[in-house]
Order: structure tokens, then C-alpha cells, then sequence
């Protein structure tokens, strides 16, 4: 096998899986909280790259903007707001021995994921329909298709504001 | 051009209980902002004349066995036994609220509409048919009551409690999804009919679809076992009950157990029955799983109940039990023939239930002091003496959770150990009546302490008005449940799953 | 070939580190960000398997999903910093997360 044979969509996502194991792997692992933060945010990016490798580019730009961009700055400033605890003396608790399970499980996942696939293209969609913007944009709010999820989502997200404010706000 | 259906095609009429009770929440949202602090209980009233308002509602469209919104919601009488479930809990849970949010120093008029959302999404997640609004009702069901259990923001066990609850939370959220996933991986759609359409293909043609169908199912099985408390899933709730607001810890245990077997009962009722080894066979794969850790469920909640002093942890391992019963009716969903009946049992067995817990978690307020404490067994001796009607309805509640006949409990019980035999769950049967049979000596020992210890004083000094008006409520409908039976079984009589059965 | 497969596989790996993070750490922030961890390996099997059907319900579900994603955080970070308020650590282990 000759390095032209690989393609470039193998190429990107051999890329891809780097970004987004690595940084799951960052988020596991490390012993500072703001670099979790930003572990979390490298690997949230990985799967934004899968999402465009996949034909969604509008839930890539949703994953940039609302995962990267809202939530990753949130959990920032989470961090931040309980700052003594950035530098972690213990890294695990105390069932570590679930670890060693786990990890070769995921050895073998690895394995098989990044590996197998490296030696060919991307193969095609088996279907041929890709839904576009307009397409989740007009079935999110017609009523035979997405409308009832939408509304209670609106619901949701109005509860956990909601929620959030009761919360954080001091006694009065 | 977009194709715009009309209002008539939305078929709404059927959908108003849930949506209506939705929308009220945003007029009780605004309207709590303009009542002054110390009037509160106006709030309380605006949400009560919202619950009664949609229960009538539910009653007037309860049987009308159409779906509403494109397929997305099922209004049959499944998702009206659940809405009337999740009604009557948010209107006595309201009742109990109101003295005891004032005297713990925790009223907020944001405290009822949390309680509705959370009611709304109960109701959603009982007529969902589809796995996205059952995700999403998920979460409008569990993220007010993350905050409802935090917010006794003086005492660090209630911030403990909710942050405790919302992690968990969020983690079986995430292996609901995943399972979910999968589903849609072997299926190619979200659709629970659709997906029950595509089944048996799977099943014949014995691909790589089935491994994800089947693992997906299990995953969707751990993230609502996380819910509804089942072992070994359940090690958040002493904990989460105990530090949480009492009423709010009432509420938890009836409505998110109802929905989650709500969502429980439908995925494997309406999308999974047919998920067996083989074609032909009769028993769905996934029966002897749920068979077992229904029997350990209900094994270690009776087991450990049996050695708590808190009345609330009592309660909660209780409650994790009672959700090992209910499973059983979950199991013998699996055998194909049983289902109807064993769905049926398992509605009246929640209904029960949450009649029966809300009255004991009432008697335990009325016992609690203002700062949380008094919830000890040993705060019950000489209950009798001074305040006698308590002590015999906490009695009554306490034979109801054993199952002793003439109580709502023992209805459930017998409809659901019926079902169970018929499906062929001998042994679990037997395992029920065995831990129910055990469950007795702590339902007991409240009764010996009430009864033939002797107190100091008057305990009591939380029955107030609304708290003695939640317990006469739950007192009333376990006691007509007990009595009348064919009341409810009557309801679920004409049973039908939309167009399944 | 980069089959379907290959992307349900290392969703599955995802999935596990998320779930690894979740069971092992004890910081109640870098559970949570596990917790999202979790969510993202379900979103790319969505979309995967979308990929593979041609439909749309797959990216509708991931949409839905980054929404309760974010009502999740908004709950989620307010109660972690008012316990962090309150308490001073945000440590899982002295909640006794996974006792009875």
C-alpha cells in the first residue's frame, strides 16, 4: 500500500478520531481543571469534523456555536468560579480498579476503530438523500413531523432557566 | 412550497390536558411575579385551579384513542391513566406544599411552576410515541426536580441531594440516549409503531441490526432503571429523598417513577414485544433480564428497609420495592398474550401507590419539624394518643404498602402477582409474596410505634390545614381503591394501546 | 472502507471514556464534562446512522439533543457553584455519590 492509496476522507478522520479520543482521553486524565475544560473543547471540535465528514454541516456549526462556543465557555467559567479547585491532588476516587476493565475494552474499540478503517474511502451513503438545513428547518416546526419535541424543548429550555436562576440566586 | 396541514389535522382537542397544562405553567410563571411575597398561597391556588382544570380535561378526552400532531402523541387510555396519575400526585403535592414551603423558610412562587413543568413532562413522556419526545420529556421531567431537591439552599444535605440527583441524572439521560441510538441504528426510525413495524425483520433475518436492537434496548432499560430506582441502579435515592424538601421528595417518588414506567411500559409494549430469540416464539428476549433484577430489586429495598431509623430513608427503600413490583408487571409484559393485562396491573398497581405513598409522606410532614428533623421511627411513639385520626390513617397507609386486603395496595398487588403467573413467572411470583410478607415487619413496626409505645407531648405540629387536606385526599383514594377496585380497572377496561391490542 | 461501523465503534469508544470519566474522577466538574462526553458519542452515532439511512430523524434527535445539552449545563454549572457557595469543594467522593 502506497501512501496515495490512502484517501483523504480516511485521512480525516483517522484525524478526527486523534481530536476527539485525545481530548475524551485529556478529560479522563489530567490533573488541572482548565485544561480539562479545554481537553473537552478539542474533543467537542473532533466531532463537529465527523459531523461535516458525515454530510451534517448544520450540526457542525451547531456542535462550533452552541457546544464550543456556549457551552464550553460555561463550563470555563464554572471553573473559574470555584478556582481553588484547578489543581487536583487526587486524580481518581477510589474505584479505580473499574479502570483497568474499562481500558481494555477500549483498547480493543480503539482498535478496531482506528485501524480497520484506514485502508480504504469512505464509502458511499447508502441512500442518496441528504437532509439539508431547509429540510430540519421546515420538519422542526410542521405539524405532522417534529413540531410537539420542538415545543417542549422551548419548554425545557425555559424550565432550566428557570431552575439555573433559582438556584444561583442568593437569599433575599 | 411547504406543505401546511391544517389546525383539524393536528387533531389538538386530544393533546389539551398535557398542552394546556404547559401553557399554564407560563401564566403562572408571570402572574407569581406580580403576588407579593407573604401571599404566596395565591400562587398555590392559580396552580391548583390549573391541575384541577387539566384533570377534567384528561376525563373529558380520556378514552379517545387517536394520536395528535403527526403521529407524535398518543392520546389513548394508557396516556390518560398516566396524566391522571401525574394529576393527582402534582394536586396533592401542591396541598402539601403550601404550609410546609412557608414554616421551612423555602417559599418561592418559581416552586409551583417547576412542579407543573415536571407534571407536564410526566404527562408528555405517558403519550409519547416516539423515542425524541420521550428523551425530551425526560429531561422536562428530571430538570425541575434537580432544582426542587436543591432548594432548601440552608441546609447543605438538600444541595447535596440535588446536586447527587442531577449527576446521576444526566448519566442515565446519556445512556437512555445512546441506547436510543442504537435503536435508531438497527431501525432507521424514531417511531415506537415504526419501529415495532421493523422488528420481526430484524428478528428473522438474525443481522448485526438485531446486536444493536438489543443492546440499544438494554441501555434504554439502564437509563430509565436510573429513574425509576431499580437495583442496581438505585443508589442515589436514600440519599437524594433524604436531603431533599419532603413534599418535593413525595412528588419524586410517584411522579418520576410514573414516568418512568410510563415510557418503560410503552417502549416495550408498543415497539419490543416481538424482540424474541426466534420467530415464533412467545417470550421476548429481554423477560428473563427484567425478571431478575425485578426479583433483586424487590429483594434488597424490603431487605434494607428493614434496618433504617429515618422514616424518609425507610421510604425510599421502600419506594425502590415498590418499583421491583411494578417491573414485574414489566416482565410479564414479555410473555405475547399477557401484555394487556400485565400493563393494566401495573397502571392501577402506580395509581395505588402514589395515592398511598403521598398519604405516608403527608403524616411523615405533619411529624417534621421545621428544621428538618423528626423524621426518626422513634418520632412516632404515642402518635395514637394525641393525634388519633393521624395515627389511623399513617396505619392504614402503612397495611396499604404491605398489601393487606381491603387497602389500594393489596389491589395492585393481586393484579400484578395474577399477570405475573399468567406469564409464566412462577418463581417471581413467589419471590413477591415472600418480600411482601417481610416488607410487613417495618410497615409494622410504624404501627407498634404509634400504637403501643408511649410519646412526649404532641409531635404533630406540622398538620396544619393543606397538609391535613393532601392527607385526607390520599386517605379517601386509597381507602375507594381498596374498596371499589372496579373503579379503577373499570378506567383501563377498554384498554387499548392505540391500535395494538 | 470507512463503514458506518467505523463510526458506531469509536462513538462506542467515546462513550466508554465519558463513562470511565464519570465512574473514576472525583471532581463533580470533570464528571459532568464526562456526562457530555457521553452525550457527543451518541450524537455522532445519531448522525452516523442518519448517514447510513438517509433520513432526517437522526439530525433532529442531534438537535434536540444539543439543546437539552445545554438546559442540562445551565442547571447542572448553577448547582455545582452553589455548592462550591456553600461548602468549598466540589468533590464527588464527600457526597458519597455511589453509596447507599
Amino acid at each position: 500500500m502506497t501512501f496515495n492509496e490512502l484517501s483523504w476522507e480516511a485521512l480525516a478522520f483517522g484525524a478526527f478520531t486523534i481530536l476527539t479520543l485525545g481530548g475524551a482521553l485529556g478529560v479522563v486524565f489530567n490533573r488541572n481543571l482548565v485544561r480539562g475544560a479545554v481537553w473537552l473543547v478539542v474533543s467537542l471540535f473532533g466531532v463537529a469534523g465527523f459531523f461535516v465528514l458525515l454530510s451534517a454541516p448544520f450540526l457542525a456549526a451547531v456542535q462550533v456555536l452552541v457546544y464550543i462556543g456556549a457551552i464550553g465557555i460555561l463550563f470555563t467559567f464554572a471553573v473559574m468560579l470555584t478556582r481553588s479547585m484547578t489543581n487536583l491532588s487526587e486524580r481518581f476516587n477510589k474505584q479505580a480498579w473499574l479502570s483497568a476493565l474499562a481500558a481494555v475494552t477500549l483498547f480493543l474499540l480503539i482498535l478496531l476503530a482506528v485501524i480497520a478503517p484506514i485502508f480504504g474511502e469512505i464509502a458511499a451513503p447508502s441512500s442518496e438523500v441528504v437532509a439539508t438545513t431547509e429540510d430540519l428547518g421546515v420538519a422542526l416546526v410542521s405539524g405532522d413531523k417534529f413540531v410537539l419535541p420542538f415545543e417542549v424543548a422551548s419548554l425545557l429550555l425555559t424550565a432550566a432557566m428557570i431552575g439555573a436562576i433559582v438556584i444561583a440566586r442568593e437569599e433575599d | 412550497m411547504i406543505d401546511v396541514p391544517s389546525i383539524a389535522d393536528l387533531n389538538l382537542t386530544v393533546t389539551f390536558p398535557a398542552v394546556f397544562l404547559a401553557l399554564f405553567t407560563m401564566v403562572v410563571l408571570i402572574v407569581d411575579l406580580f403576588i407579593p411575597k407573604d401571599r404566596k398561597i395565591r400562587t398555590a391556588h392559580l396552580t391548583l385551579g390549573g391541575l384541577v382544570v387539566a384533570f377534567v380535561w384528561n376525563v373529558l378526552v380520556f378514552d379517545s384513542n387517536q394520536t395528535a400532531l403527526g403521529g407524535m402523541y398518543i392520546a389513548d387510555s394508557f396516556s390518560g391513566f398516566i396524566n391522571f396519575i401525574a394529576l393527582t400526585a402534582a394536586i396533592i403535592t401542591c396541598f402539601l406544599s403550601v404550609d410546609y414551603l412557608k414554616r421551612t423558610g423555602i417559599e418561592q412562587g418559581e416552586f409551583y411552576s417547576l412542579l407543573l413543568f415536571s407534571t407536564a413532562g410526566v404527562m408528555f413522556m405517558g403519550a409519547a410515541s416516539d423515542l425524541i419526545v420521550v428523551f425530551i420529556a425526560l429531561e422536562i421531567l428530571s430538570i425541575p426536580l434537580y432544582v426542587m431537591a436543591a432548594m432548601r439552599y440552608r441546609d447543605a444535605k438538600s444541595e447535596e441531594s440535588g446536586l447527587k440527583y442531577f449527576i446521576l441524572g444526566a448519566f442515565a439521560s446519556a445512556f437512555f440516549l445512546y441506547g436510543a441510538a442504537l435503536v435508531y441504528g438497527a431501525t432507521g426510525t424514531t417511531s415506537l409503531p415504526e419501529i415495532f413495524a421493523s422488528v420481526e425483520g430484524i428478528v428473522a433475518t438474525d443481522s448485526g441490526a438485531r446486536l444493536y436492537l438489543v443492546l440499544g434496548a438494554a441501555l434504554i432499560f439502564v437509563g430509565l432503571g436510573f429513574k425509576v430506582a431499580v437495583v442496581p441502579f438505585h443508589m442515589w435515592t436514600p440519599d437524594v429523598y433524604e436531603g431533599a424538601p419532603t413534599p418535593v421528595t413525595a412528588f419524586m417518588s410517584v411522579a418520576a417513577k410514573a414516568g418512568g414506567f410510563a415510557a418503560l411500559l410503552r417502549l416495550m409494549v408498543i415497539a419490543l414485544p416481538e424482540l424474541t430469540a426466534n420467530i415464533g416464539d412467545t417470550i421476548a428476549i429481554w423477560q428473563t433480564t427484567i425478571a431478575i433484577v425485578a426479583a433483586a430489586t424487590m429483594i434488597l429495598g424490603n431487605f434494607v428497609a428493614i434496618v433504617q431509623t429515618n422514616v424518609k430513608r425507610m421510604l425510599a427503600y421502600s419506594s425502590i420495592a415498590h418499583a421491583g413490583y411494578i417491573l414485574m408487571g414489566v416482565a410479564a409484559v414479555g410473555t405475547i398474550g399477557v401484555a394487556e393485562e400485565a400493563t393494566r396491573a401495573a397502571l392501577i398497581y402506580m395509581l395505588a401507590y402514589t395515592f398511598t405513598n403521598l398519604g405516608a409522606f403527608a403524616v411523615v410532614m405533619a411529624l417534621e419539624k421545621d428544621d428538618g428533623s423528626g423524621t426518626q421511627i422513634a418520632d412516632f411513639k404515642g402518635l395514637s394518643r394525641s393525634r388519633p385520626l393521624l395515627a389511623v390513617m399513617m396505619a392504614f397507609f402503612m397495611l396499604s404498602l404491605t398489601g393487606v386486603p381491603t387497602t389500594a395496595g393489596f389491589i395492585g398487588k393481586f393484579l400484578l402477582f395474577g399477570a405475573a403467573l399468567e406469564a409464566g413467572l412462577v418463581l417471581l411470583t413467589i419471590i413477591g409474596v415472600l418480600t411482601s410478607v417481610v416488607s410487613a415487619y417495618y410497615y409494622v413496626r410504624i404501627i407498634v410505634n404509634m400504637y403501643l409505645e408511649d410519646g412526649e407531648g404532641d409531635p404533630a405540629e406540622g398538620a396544619t390545614q393543606y397538609l391535613n387536606y393532601a392527607t385526607y385526599a390520599a386517605f379517601a383514594g386509597t381507602l375507594i381503591i381498596g374498596l371499589f377496585p372496579f373503579l379503577a380497572v373499570n378506567l383501563l377496561d377498554t384498554m387499548m394501546i392505540a391500535g395494538l391490542f | 472502507m470507512v463503514e458506518v461501523e467505523a463510526f458506531i465503534v469509536l462513538s462506542a469508544a467515546l462513550f466508554i471514556l465519558g463513562a470511565m470519566g464519570v465512574v473514576l474522577r472525583r471532581n463533580a466538574i470533570l464528571v459532568f464534562m464526562s456526562v457530555e462526553l457521553m452525550l457527543n458519542a451518541a450524537n455522532l452515532a445519531l448522525v452516523a446512522f442518519a448517514w447510513h439511512w438517509g433520513g432526517m430523524d437522526g439530525h433532529i434527535f442531534v438537535f434536540f439533543v444539543i439543546t437539552v445539552a445545554a438546559a442540562e449545563v445551565a442547571v447542572g454549572l448553577a448547582l455545582i457553584v452553589a455548592i462550591f457557595r456553600s461548602r468549598q469543594s466540589i468533590n464527588i467522593d464527600e457526597l458519597h455519590l455511589m453509596e447507599g
